[in-house]
């Protein structure tokens, strides 16, 4: 049985698509069956970044509208034979689904992955009701900027009061050399505002920008620090317990973050 | 909101009208529940007064009352409303005991309000995007970050106080204040507990533990 997982953030902009994406191919990687939800219905992007835009011949509204099976709709990923994706609809807008169709796809999904991850629009509005509708767990992805940080904050309250909490966390494009001149905000610092128990920090990466454009996922690449990112992210939504940040002998996830907020070399 | 039952009606929309102006803040975007006791109403009095609360943006969210007819009335305009014989001796005028205190033992985030006629106590954090508005003096026991308005009803003796008072905002009754521009600096500053009140014509926020002056 499938856990169900959606990715949001409330800003637009900060990652939720690239980490769906990778967070996927990582976990399938990994041997696990993973189906990929693109919930931005008339903005959809999840297929251009995975590579698959060129074979969508339905999508998520033909079948919430029973213009097609679940199956027709599905896409294999080029690489991974366990990875699929449910693309949205670009010709249409986020009012063409319910929050009912959204737990009944879901609860159709569900004995046939491990993991179905949802890739949830920007905002706190009809298209954010509908991608959490059918979640077991909500990952809350934020750049460590004041603005982004304002918007999660927001969107753990609204996840909190839909009873999905309690939700994860992703920092994504911390830029170290930032953090340690005191013009970025830390990990610490984040999580110190948010209150939410980091899942994983993403650092900035420029093979992102290259890796999104071809489709490909960062995650095959292994000078990607991002990609490695991802990858222990995804190994410890799986259950392992794979330390935050390398740095002295704190091999402790509290100590380390209890333990100061300073002059981190962060390396994930 | 409960109304005396015997007063003479323009007179009582008078005075419901003065507590919606000098509430302000406090009412505006709120649901009301008017408790009219015995009072009858007739449709044309009940028009009025949802007409006086729509200028001042509060939905009238029920009519609590003893008199059938009252009952009658409100339903033919749609309104919901509950039999509620009122025990015990009448409120004195429109407003309601500015005693209750309210205690919230969790942050706000971002988006959320709590909104209270009496004091209030926070236990946890308001983030930027929260806001409080109390008709009594706002007590955070945490990080006040977020907006804050204490004697939203009027009171201009009412009281701010908080572990880490930065706030977006602060409103004492008439009076707004914000924090000095270009303190913004990412990395927390030592922090010291500090209480907000107004002085002569402005809010003046002081550290705890400095000198203060006797009395209050």
């Amino acid at each position: 049985m499938a856990r169900v997982i959606t990715i949001t953030s409330g800003k637009g902009g900060v990652g939720k698509t690239t980490t769906t994406a990778n967070l996927g191919t990582a976990l399938a990687m990994h041997g696990s069956r993973v189906a990929t939800i693109d919930a931005d219905i008339g903005l959809r992007n999840l297929d251009v970044v995975m590579g698959l835009e060129n074979r969508i011949v339905y999508d998520l509204v033909d079948v919430v509208e029973g213009r097609a099976r679940l199956r027709q709709a599905l896409i294999k990923d080029k690489r991974l034979p366990e990875l699929y994706l449910l693309p949205a609809a670009q010709t249409r807008d986020k009012d063409a689904v319910t929050a009912a169709d959204m737990i009944n796809l879901t609860n159709e999904m569900r004995s046939e992955f491990d993991f179905i991850l949802i890739d949830c629009p920007a905002g706190i509005e009809t298209g954010f009701r509908n991608a959490i509708a059918g979640a077991d767990e909500v990952l809350i992805v934020t750049t460590p900027e004041v603005s982004a940080v304002r918007d999660a904050d927001r969107v753990v309250g609204l996840v909190e009061a839909a009873e999905k909490g309690p939700a994860r966390l992703i920092i994504n494009r911390l830029n170290q050399r930032l953090v340690s001149r005191g013009e970025m905000l830390s990990m610490d610092e984040v999580v110190e505002i948010l209150a939410v128990d980091p899942l994983g920090v993403v650092p900035e990466d420029e093979l992102i920008v290259s890796t999104t454009n071809r489709g490909e996922a960062a995650v095959f690449n292994p000078s990607s620090y991002a990609g490695r990112a991802y990858i222990n992210i995804a190994r410890r939504l799986n259950g392992e317990n794979i330390p935050i940040m390398e740095l002295t002998e704190q091999t402790n996830l509290m100590d380390r973050l209890f333990g100061g907020l300073f002059g981190r070399r962060a390396r994930t | 909101m409960q109304l005396d039952e015997a007063a003479a009606w323009p007179a009582l929309l008078a005075a419901v009208q003065v507590q919606l102006e000098q509430g302000g803040s406090f009412f505006a975007g709120s649901q009301l529940t008017l408790d009219i006791g015995e009072r009858v109403l007739e449709e044309a009095q009940l028009t009025e007064l949802l007409a006086l609360l729509e200028q001042h943006g509060v939905q009238l969210a029920g009519l609590a009352t003893a008199a059938q007819a009252s009952r009658k009335h409100a339903r033919a305009l749609g309104l919901t409303t509950r039999n509620s014989p009122r025990a015990g001796p009448p409120a004195e005028q429109v407003s309601q005991s500015p005693d209750d205190a309210l205690l919230v033992v969790r942050t706000l985030r971002s988006g959320q309000v709590v909104r209270h006629h009496g004091h209030v106590t926070i236990v946890g954090d308001i983030n930027p995007g929260a806001e409080v508005i109390a008709g009594g003096s706002v007590i955070v026991w945490g990080r006040l970050r977020g907006l804050v308005h204490a004697g939203a009803l009027g009171d201009a003796k009412a009281l701010i106080c908080a572990l880490e008072l930065r706030p977006t905002q602060l409103r004492i009754a008439h009076l707004i204040a914000r924090t000095p521009d270009g303190g913004s600096d990412l990395r927390e500053t030592r922090v010291q507990p500090e209480i907000a009140r107004i002085e002569q014509d402005y809010i003046s926020v002081e550290t705890w533990g400095a000198p203060r002056r006797t009395g209050t």
